[in-house]
């Protein structure tokens, strides 16, 4: 088992590198409409997923949590112009999923914009809505985040699990690169982001259990950092969490003294906005792995101990 | 250049023979084995097959050519592992002797060429998943049916790691180590249904099958699947 205090460091200068590029997080306005103004929301609304998972686990630190409130807070009032940027990519595609996906991280941690909330609602009643042609990952997601919400979930979680690719357990040795993000995201949205490690099923736990330090072992040779990230998540989301040594020691490594973690191998070169598109989520990811395996090392040595 | 030429014979000896392995296990082991001229590359050939050589004779219980059986004991004896050498290849030797007694020992033959006692499995003891299953896939001559030896007794142990190791070995395209731990996996209880082994041989055979010794591994694995024999 990993050393406690280097799960967490990862976080903290991750952390530390978000608050200091947080002018990387920013919309284009002036992008053609048709282009698609949505695109650049998705990394604001990880961020304040990620910060949310960083409060509800209670395991930062007070200037982490700290920077951490002040990242969602810029990112609201400044980059998504307290709620009216939302507003506007509801307007420019009313029937997109994008705008709400971002809202609701924001709202479970105060902030609000009544008109998205009207809209959403409207939406939601919407057949058109929930019939929406998503690949099933996405969808399981987006329901998840329809009952965070305190909307129904439609269609209902456990209708979706079977269509995604984790659900049906197929031959592990199968899976590649986009797989095992579809594998990843499968299990944030089955187990509400770390938050309810028994919303995996028991016999996609077992699964997981079984072939995960295959995929941690494989995409740690390759210095897949954002994958191994994402995996070194799901392995903090089992019910015996293996923190697996080699791997943390191996991804801490590859973290610049910045915090900045590279998606790949080594870190990228070029211009300050370019670099931070293609670091942002390893980054927010490195930060996401290390709240979750501080944790769960955490209430091991609670057990160890009681 | 004398070397590498060497080399090249060698390899293509070795493909040859494996080529003839693996086509007498699909035949079901009636086509007989080719012993080759006893020159110092098949012995060196059958070296590298080690007692996968009889492989088809063992599973379908019919007497090896004599040539066949003489060639195997010629390697036996040429190639005594050194005091220092690695288990693999302690092991592998081992595996021949063993393999040549089984022939030799019938009701009414004579002498027995001792195995010997067996080696040591120690170092297989606390092995990570990677590494047992890379010494397993080198030892795969070991996975036969019904045979048991601290080696079978290790991959017994550890049917989850052994499907592991089968999973990286594919993802890492070694088709070879693939194809070795897929047949030891077909001897094991308790390997997870979840890894769909008989697709993942299938899977092995179509991107690494022109190998003839990775052909070989995936057809001794079939056969032994067919027999439905557990070790």
């Amino acid at each position: 088992m990993t050393d406690t205090r280097l799960l967490h460091t990862v976080g903290v200068r991750a952390l530390d590198w978000l608050w200091a590029h947080r002018d990387g997080f920013r919309l284009e306005p002036d992008v053609d409409p048709e282009v698609g103004f949505l695109e650049r929301f998705k990394p604001v609304g990880e961020l304040a997923l990620i910060c949310g998972v960083l409060f509800r686990e209670g395991v930062a630190g007070s200037q982490q949590a700290e920077l951490a409130r002040r990242l969602v807070d810029h990112t609201w009032r400044d980059t998504l112009d307290g709620g009216r940027a939302l507003v506007r990519g509801q307007r420019i595609e009313p029937l997109s999923p994008i705008p709400f996906e971002v809202y609701r991280p924001y709202r479970e941690l105060g902030y609000s914009e009544p008109e998205v909330e009207r809209a959403t609602a409207l939406y939601h009643r919407l057949t058109s809505w929930s019939a929406l042609e998503l690949h099933p990952t996405r969808r399981l997601g987006l329901s998840a985040f329809e009952r965070r919400y305190g909307l129904t979930p439609r269609p209902p979680e456990a209708d979706i699990v079977g269509n995604t690719w984790l659900g049906r357990t197929p031959e592990p040795w199968t899976v590649g690169g986009h797989i095992a993000y579809d594998i990843t995201h499968a299990v944030f949205h089955l187990t509400d982001w770390g938050e309810r490690p028994e919303g995996l099923p028991p016999r996609i736990a077992d699964y997981l259990a079984t072939w995960l330090p295959v995929w941690i072992d494989d995409w740690l040779d390759l210095e897949r950092w954002d994958l191994l990230g994402e995996l070194l998540v799901v392995d903090a989301c089992l019910p015996r969490p293996t923190l697996d040594e080699r791997a943390w020691q191996a991804f801490a490594a590859a973290q610049q003294p910045d915090g900045a973690m590279p998606a790949v191998r080594t870190m990228p070169e070029g211009e300050p906005e370019e670099v931070f598109d293609l670091v942002y989520h390893p980054t927010l990811v490195a930060a996401f792995a290390s709240v979750l395996a501080t944790s769960r090392a955490l209430s091991e040595m609670a057990h160890v101990t009681s | 250049m004398e070397q590498s030429g060497t080399g090249a014979l060698l390899q293509g000896a070795v493909q040859d023979l494996s080529s003839d392995v693996a086509s007498a296990l699909r035949g079901g082991g009636h086509a007989p084995v080719t012993g080759g001229p006893e020159d110092g590359i098949t012995v060196a050939a059958v070296r590298v097959l080690g007692a996968d050589l009889l492989l088809p004779h063992l599973l379908a219980r019919t007497p090896p050519p004599p040539d066949t059986l003489d060639t195997l004991r010629q390697t036996v004896s040429a190639f005594p592992p050194r005091t220092d050498a690695a288990p693999t290849v302690v092991w592998s030797h081992w595996a021949m002797r063993r393999t040549l007694r089984h022939f030799e020992q019938p009701p009414d033959s004579t002498p027995a060429a001792e195995e010997g006692p067996e080696p040591d499995g120690a170092w297989l003891d606390g092995a990570s998943w990677q590494y047992l299953t890379h010494q397993l896939a080198v030892l795969a001559p070991l996975a036969v049916p019904g045979a048991d030896c601290a080696v079978a007794r290790a991959a017994r142990s550890r049917p989850v790691d052994v499907a592991r190791g089968f999973v990286r070995a594919v993802r890492r395209r070694d088709w070879q180590q693939a194809a070795g731990a897929g047949r030891w996996l077909t001897l094991l209880d308790g390997v997870p249904d979840t890894l769909g082994l008989d697709g993942g041989l299938d899977f092995v055979e179509l991107m690494g099958g022109s190998d003839p010794r990775v052909a070989l591994q995936v057809a001794a694995a079939r056969a032994m699947r067919r027999a439905g024999a557990l070790v």
